[in-house]
């Protein structure tokens, strides 16, 4: 019984106009919880946890740095899914939350590599350290890119979303390997040098303002994806007449 | 208000650069749909323009 | 079924190394490429001995990468072109055959002569005597993983608008692990340790991306002529 409803569910929110409806109502919401989770978890951060006793007040991008890094990479895993689907059944939805699943990603990638730079200098006295997460989330930055790039070097938005999800499967096949080998070429190469977020036991006070942030982030990708795939899906169907009877009838 | 903070320049910068490239992307997705409304509008415009010429 | 197949590949082969060998001063560009960034690098850091040696197993490496980069972008482009990529599709469909037949004449013509020559780059820059033989090894195992993985980016970026940028856009993530466990094992030699370890790993990725590259190759060559 709820397996059918679920299906049926599944199916509705399936076709252009319905998904359409359904992002237009959801995406302000999931804006709203992301701003909430967003300013609780920056109020502990800043006000509640006490300075890291080696590293000051610097310690306190660690709320930034972190939950960047693990949404830039979980938004990978859900654009790889994504992309499977969009190969397997040729679902055009899937084939455009895929194609909106990458700036997103870009962005938060962004984010992690000028917080960790900024963290860098106070910490190693340069801008840029060769260290392996930065260096792997760098390369991640490249691939992003790579994505963008090449959907948008495609006239035909289907095509281009579907050749993307072969570059997209290629890349997380390759993403362990690299993340692994730029670890092993660091190890060799550098020996140990001060982490940024290292092996050491997080203090218990550090945990909530993380997970705040972690929850927020998470929203703001669900957020930002609903935006970008709702435009994507107005510009493929902009001779279509659901969207004449959305777009027209509301906005004269 | 605001705590005071050692290495406080590399804390805010960071904290704003997460700011702007959150804002940016709730911000960008409205700037594309507004032009995609107005471009669509104006198509239809043209449209309506067109019947109205024939007849 | 499986003749037929093996049939089209060889014939394909055939005509990629005719081709090759009519215009032999065009297919050895590559080789000439290589060499002038092997000439630049000294020029670039200073001829000292030294620092040369330390950097030769990166250096010869990224002019090889460069090097094979160079006619990445030709690899399906005139089949595509004169239609004879479509004709790959029908019939028989021995697509799989044929990528391997392309991608090994590419190999033969962007791989083999770095490594016939890389001895004479090897001295020019410096390197260790006694890590000639490791660099000549990693060249051999990994130069078929650069074709492979090169073949991939120039088949998603087949019917592009401005395929050349975003192909080496695209190759750069996929080789950083190759071009990590290369010039690792070289270093090693040169430094007198065991390169093992780093010669197996560049083994393990270069059969990984002959399982899995080709495949994925076929796909987007199907995509691109959608």
């Amino acid at each position: 019984m709820i397996w059918k409803t679920l299906k049926i569910w599944f199916h509705k929110l399936g076709s252009a106009p319905s998904f359409y409806r359904f992002a237009r109502v959801v995406s302000p919401w999931l804006w709203f919880g992301f701003a909430v989770t967003a300013a609780y978890g920056l109020y502990l951060a800043l006000y509640v946890v006490p300075p890291d006793y080696q590293q000051g007040d610097s310690a306190r991008i660690l709320y930034i740095h972190v939950p960047a890094a693990w949404q830039a990479m979980f938004i990978y895993l859900v654009m790889t899914i994504l992309a499977i689907i969009a190969l397997i059944w040729r679902i055009r939805l899937t084939e455009i939350l895929a194609m909106s699943c990458a700036p997103i990603g870009a962005a938060l990638t962004l984010v992690c590599l000028v917080t960790g730079s900024l963290w860098g200098k106070p910490m190693w006295g340069t801008w840029w350290e060769w260290d392996a997460r930065l260096t792997s989330m760098l390369v991640l930055l490249f691939i992003y890119i790579g994505i963008m790039g090449l959907y948008a070097a495609f006239d035909d938005r289907r095509k281009g979303a579907r050749i993307a999800s072969v570059l997209i499967i290629a890349g997380a096949v390759n993403i362990p390997i690299i993340h692994f080998s730029v670890e092993w070429w660091n190890t060799l190469h550098q020996g140990a040098t001060i982490k940024l977020t290292g092996e050491s036991s997080m203090d218990p006070s550090m945990l909530p303002p993380l997970i705040w942030m972690v929850i927020s982030t998470k929203l703001f990708f669900g957020a930002a994806l609903l935006d970008r795939a709702r435009n994507e899906l107005l510009d493929q169907d902009r001779s279509k007449k659901w969207v004449a009877r959305q777009v027209l009838e509301t906005s004269s | 208000m605001i705590p005071e903070l050692s290495h406080a320049s590399y804390v805010w910068t960071s904290y704003s650069v997460f700011g702007v490239i959150v804002a940016w992307q709730f911000i960008q997705p409205l700037i594309r749909r507004k032009r995609l409304v107005d471009s669509m509008l104006e198509a239809e415009a043209e449209r309506r323009a067109a019947r109205r010429n024939q007849q | 079924m499986i003749e037929s197949r093996t049939h089209a590949a060889a014939a394909l082969f055939r005509r990629d190394m005719k081709l090759a060998f009519r215009r032999l001063g065009e297919s050895l560009l590559p080789l000439f490429f290589l060499f002038t960034v092997i000439v630049l690098i000294p020029l670039g850091v200073g001829p000292g001995p030294n620092l040369l040696s330390r950097m030769a197993p990166g250096m010869v490496w990224v002019a090889a990468l460069l090097a094979s980069l160079l006619a990445l972008e030709h690899l399906f482009r005139p089949d595509l072109e004169d239609g004879t990529l479509e004709q790959w599709f029908v019939g028989e469909r021995a697509v799989y055959a044929r990528v391997m037949a392309r991608l090994l004449s590419h190999w033969l013509v962007t791989g083999l002569p770095v490594i016939v020559f890389s001895p004479l780059a090897a001295e020019m820059l410096n390197l260790p005597r006694h890590a000639l033989g490791t660099l000549i090894v990693s060249l051999v195992i990994g130069t078929p993983a650069l074709s492979l993985l090169g073949g991939l980016a120039a088949s998603l970026t087949l019917s592009t608008r401005g395929a050349s940028v975003l192909l080496s856009i695209l190759i750069f993530p996929l080789i950083v692990p190759l071009v990590i466990f290369a010039t690792g094992a070289v270093s090693m030699a040169a430094d007198s340790l065991d390169p093992g370890a780093h010669l197996g790993l560049l083994a393990a990725f270069t059969i990984l991306s002959l399982t899995l590259a080709p495949i994925g190759i076929a796909a987007a060559l199907r995509m691109n002529l959608e």
